[in-house]
C-alpha cells in the first residue's frame, strides 16, 4: 500500500521537482520505505512506497519496456499472479516479481478494459507517452482513495487531498454543499468533498485526462440480480469464494495480521488467515475503558480460539480527546462519530508491532445484511401495515435493547422510527438516520443557511438513484444506500483507509472481493437476513470454521463515546478555543449562542441523545478542520530528489 | 400511578404549567432554534423539537418540578405530546392528589 500524486499539464510547462516532492512529502505516512518520482514536461508523478510485495524490486513510479507507460499506483491487485501467467501467455516481458508491473502490462494489452480483470483494491495514475494521456482508476468499492483537481486546464490528483493543496497551485477553500452533505449522511457522497473544487473519483470509476479535459466513465457499478431461490450448493458456492477471497489477501512478502472485533466478520477473517498464514497469526484489537463499548473479552476468546498472538489497545475519553486533531488531520472530513480515533491506536499499535498488512471484516454486515438498519427496515415496514398495533411496535425494545432501557422514552422512541419517511419514499430505510443527523443543521448561521439556496442534499440523493434501483426491493435498496453513502466514503476512508495509513498499516477487506458482493447480491435476502437474524449464510457457513459460540454471537455496533470524551476533567484546552464565539464567527458556520447552549448542555453532563452528541462532535470537528485546512498554510519540505529510490524524467531537462 | 399531597404542587393552573414547560424545552431543545414558534397544541415528536431522549429528561424535569409520577405506560402521546397535553395530565394529577 503506498501513496500517489502527480500533475498533468495542459501546455507542456513542466511539472517541477519541487512541486512532486512537496505532494510526497505531504502523504509520505502512507509509504515510510521509500519514494520516487517521474518528472517530465507534460506530466509529473510521485509515489511513496509501503513495501509489502516484491520489496526488492517494486519501487515505482515503474514503466513498460520502453518507458513510454508510466505508472504511479498505490493498492493491491490480488490476482497479479494469474494475470502475470495470461500476459507472459501473450510476449510480455516481466523484470520484477511486482503487482504494479502487472498492471503496465495489461493497460498495454487490454488499455481500459484491464480494469475488469482485476481483483483489487486500488488507485492509480498511468501516463501513457505515446498517447498523451493520463489514466486514473479506483477499485470497485472504493477501498483505495483518489482526489482530483483541475485549474485553467491543469490536472492535479493525490491519494489525499493534502498532497493537491502542497502544490500551491489550488487553494484550499470550503465547499458548503460538500459540508452540508457530510453533516447529512456521515460524508460527503463523491464526487463532492467538502473542498471547493476538489473531487473524489467514485467508486468502480476511470477517468481519461488529456488536453485539459476530463472524461470519466463508470466501469462497476452496483446491481442486485435477487433470485427466488438459494442454489442447492450455496454453502459450497460460499466456501470456495470466501477461502480464495481470503487466501489472495493472505499473498504478501511480509507477515499478514488481523484485527479482531470481537464479532462475526472479523472472527471468520481472523480464523481463515491463520489457518493460511505461514507464521503465527498476530491479532489486534480495541478495549475501552467504558464498558458500554468494550468487547474485550470476546475478542480473547476469538484469539483464543484462532491460536494468534493477541495485543490490546486501550481507550479512554482522553485519549480520544488528544488525538482528535490528528485524526482529523488524516480524515481531511468533518465528522460526526468519534470511532475514527480508536481505529487511529489500533493502526498505530500494529505498526509498532511490526506488522503492516491487516486482514479486517468490513463489508461483512453490507453484504449479508449484518446492520441493526437493516432489521429496523423490515420492523418499521411491518409495524406501518398495522400502525396501530403496540406488539409490533414492542419488536423494536428487541432490536434496540439499549434504547428501550436507557431512558424513559415510553412510545415516544419507537414512534421516531415509524414517522421518518415512507415505504413508498426510495429512502425509506435511511431516513432516520439521514434526519437525526441533519438536525446538526440547527446549529448553522443563519448567513450559512442562506448561502445554501435551499440546497437539499436528500433530495439530490433521491433524483440520482439510478433507474435499476427502483427494481430491487427494499432490503437490496437499503444495502445499496448503505455501500454508497456510508461504507466507500466513511467507514473504509475516515474509518479504514485513512486511519491505518497515518500510520503505514494496509487493510485488506477479504469481504469486498467482488465475486462476493455479487454472490451476495444475487441471493434471496431471506438467505441473509432471516426475520431478525442477520447474515443467516454466513452462519451458515461459519460453523466450518467457527465454534458455535463464537458463529452464534450477536452483533454488538461498533461506537465510541462521543461527547463526554472533550468534556472530561482534564480535557485538553483546544476544545474550548475553537469554540468560543469569536472562533465561530471567524469560520461563520455555527451560530455562537447555539452552540453556547449545546456546550452548556455538554459541561453539565445533560447531551446523552445522539442528536447533541453528533451535534458536538459536528461542530468541534468542522472548526477544527477549517483552522486545519482552510486557515492554515500548506507549506511542507519537499522530500529531496538525492534520497528518491526511483527517479525518471522524459529526457528533457529536469525543471526544478 | 400514587401520589399523597405533600409530594404535589397544587393549584397551578394549566396556564402556568405550559409556561413553565416551555421555557425549559426552549432552554433545554430549543437553544439553538430562538426564533422557534412552539405553539400549545404542536406535538413535540412531530415538530422534531424533542426525541425519545428528550422526552425522557423532560418527564423528569415535570415530575421534580410538578411533584408527579408517570408510570412507563402514561409515556405516551396523549399524555405528552404536546404542552397542552402535558399541562392536563399534570393539572388532573394535581386535582387528583389534592382531592
Amino acid at each position: 500500500m503506498c501513496g500517489i500524486a502527480g500533475i498533468a499539464r495542459q501546455s507542456p510547462t513542466g511539472v517541477t521537482v519541487d512541486s512532486l516532492g512537496r505532494m510526497a512529502a505531504a502523504i509520505r505516512h502512507r509509504g515510510p520505505d521509500g519514494y520516487g518520482f517521474y518528472v517530465g514536461q507534460r506530466v509529473g508523478l510521485a509515489h511513496v512506497r509501503l513495501s509489502i510485495i516484491d520489496i526488492e524490486g517494486g519501487a515505482q513510479p515503474l514503466t513498460n519496456e520502453d518507458g513510454q507507460i508510466v505508472v504511479s499506483y498505490n493498492g493491491e491487485i490480488y490476482n497479479h499472479l494469474e494475470l502475470r501467467r495470461q500476459l507472459e501467455e501473450r510476449g510480455h516481458v516481466f523484470r520484477t516479481h511486482c503487482d504494479t508491473e502487472v498492471l503496465v502490462h495489461g493497460y498495454e494489452e487490454w488499455g481500459a478494459d484491464v480494469l475488469h480483470r482485476l481483483n483489487g483494491q486500488f488507485a492509480f495514475a498511468i501516463y501513457d507517452r505515446n498517447r498523451e494521456t493520463v489514466f486514473v482508476a479506483r477499485d470497485r468499492f472504493g477501498v483505495r482513495p483518489l482526489f482530483y483537481a483541475q485549474r485553467n486546464g491543469d490536472f492535479y490528483f493525490g491519494s489525499e487531498i493534502k498532497a493537491i493543496l502542497a502544490t500551491g497551485e489550488v487553494d484550499a477553500a470550503l465547499d458548503p454543499r460538500g459540508l452540508d452533505e457530510v453533516l447529512t449522511f456521515w460524508s460527503a457522497r463523491p464526487p463532492r468533498t467538502p473542498f471547493s473544487g476538489i473531487a473524489s473519483l467514485e467508486p468502480g470509476t476511470y477517468g481519461i485526462w488529456k488536453d485539459g479535459a476530463l472524461w470519466l466513465r463508470h466501469y462497476y457499478e452496483l446491481d442486485y440480480p435477487e433470485a427466488s431461490e438459494e442454489p442447492e450448493d450455496v454453502v459450497e458456492q460460499l466456501d470456495e469464494i470466501m477461502l480464495r477471497s481470503v487466501g489472495m489477501r493472505m499473498r504478501a512478502d511480509v507477515p499478514v495480521g488481523a484485527y479482531v472485533s470481537g464479532g462475526l466478520d472479523s472472527s471468520i477473517t481472523a480464523s481463515l488467515a491463520a489457518t493460511a498464514s505461514p507464521h503465527t497469526l498476530r491479532s489486534f484489537s480495541i478495549a475501552f475503558d467504558d464498558p458500554r463499548f468494550d468487547e474485550s473479552v470476546f475478542q480473547r476468546e476469538v484469539a483464543d480460539a484462532v491460536g494468534s498472538i493477541h495485543e490490546v489497545t486501550s481507550i479512554g475519553s482522553q485519549s480520544i480527546a488528544e488525538s482528535f486533531p490528528k485524526v482529523l488531520w488524516h480524515t481531511e472530513t468533518p465528522l460526526l462519530r468519534t470511532a475514527p480515533v480508536p481505529m487511529y491506536h489500533l493502526a498505530r499499535l500494529t505498526k509498532q508491532s511490526g506488522i503492516k498488512v491487516v486482514l479486517t471484516g468490513e463489508g461483512a454486515d453490507e453484504l449479508f445484511l449484518g446492520y441493526d438498519l437493516f432489521k429496523e427496515v423490515s420492523v418499521r415496514r411491518f409495524c406501518m401495515r398495522r400502525p396501530e398495533s403496540l406488539n409490533r411496535q414492542r419488536l423494536f425494545d428487541r432490536l434496540y435493547p439499549y434504547l428501550s432501557q436507557q431512558g424513559r422514552g415510553g412510545e415516544f422512541w419507537r414512534r421516531f422510527f415509524l414517522e421518518a419517511g415512507q415505504p413508498s419514499d426510495p429512502l425509506f430505510s435511511h431516513l432516520p438516520r439521514f434526519l437525526l443527523s441533519s438536525r446538526i443543521k440547527e446549529f448553522y448561521t443563519p448567513e450559512f443557511r442562506r448561502g445554501l439556496g435551499g440546497m437539499d442534499v436528500i433530495a439530490e440523493l433521491r433524483a440520482s438513484l439510478p433507474t435499476r434501483f427502483f427494481a430491487w426491493s427494499p432490503l437490496n435498496r437499503a444495502a445499496y444506500l448503505e455501500m454508497t453513502t456510508l461504507l466507500s466514503p466513511y467507514l473504509l476512508s475516515s474509518q479504514g483507509d485513512r486511519m491505518a495509513m497515518a500510520h503505514g498499516v494496509e487493510g485488506r477487506f477479504p469481504f469486498l472481493d467482488h465475486r462476493l458482493f455479487e454472490f451476495a447480491a444475487a441471493l434471496p435476502t431471506g438467505s441473509r437476513l432471516r426475520g431478525l437474524r442477520e447474515k443467516e449464510i454466513l452462519r451458515r457457513w461459519a460453523s466450518r470454521v467457527l465454534s458455535p459460540r463464537i458463529k452464534g454471537r450477536g452483533k454488538q455496533s461498533y461506537r465510541a463515546p462521543d461527547a463526554p470524551s472533550f468534556f472530561a476533567s482534564g480535557s485538553p484546552e483546544w476544545i474550548g478555543d475553537h469554540l468560543t464565539p469569536d472562533a465561530l464567527r471567524r469560520v461563520g458556520i455555527f451560530s455562537p449562542p447555539a452552540v453556547g447552549g449545546l456546550l452548556r448542555r455538554c459541561r453539565a453532563g445533560l447531551a446523552t441523545g445522539f442528536r447533541e452528541n453528533q451535534a458536538i462532535v459536528g461542530v468541534l470537528s468542522t472548526q477544527l478542520w477549517h483552522h486545519q485546512f482552510i486557515e492554515s498554510a500548506h507549506t511542507v519540505a519537499p522530500l529531496p530528489i538525492s534520497n528518491a529510490s526511483v527517479f525518471l524524467s522524459d529526457g528533457a531537462a529536469v525543471p526544478t | 400511578m400514587q401520589t399523597t399531597e405533600s409530594e404535589v404542587t397544587p393549584g397551578i393552573s394549566e396556564t402556568a404549567i405550559i409556561s413553565s414547560v416551555r421555557a425549559f424545552v426552549r432552554e433545554n431543545f430549543l437553544y439553538m432554534m430562538p426564533e422557534f414558534e412552539l405553539a400549545d397544541d404542536d406535538r413535540l415528536l412531530e415538530k422534531g423539537v424533542v426525541d425519545s431522549m428528550g422526552i425522557s429528561e423532560m418527564i423528569s424535569f415535570i415530575e421534580a418540578e410538578f411533584g408527579v409520577f408517570a408510570a412507563e405506560e402514561e409515556i405516551s402521546e396523549a399524555n405528552f405530546g404536546s404542552l397542552r397535553a402535558i399541562a392536563r395530565f399534570v393539572a388532573s394529577r394535581q386535582r387528583f392528589a389534592v382531592g
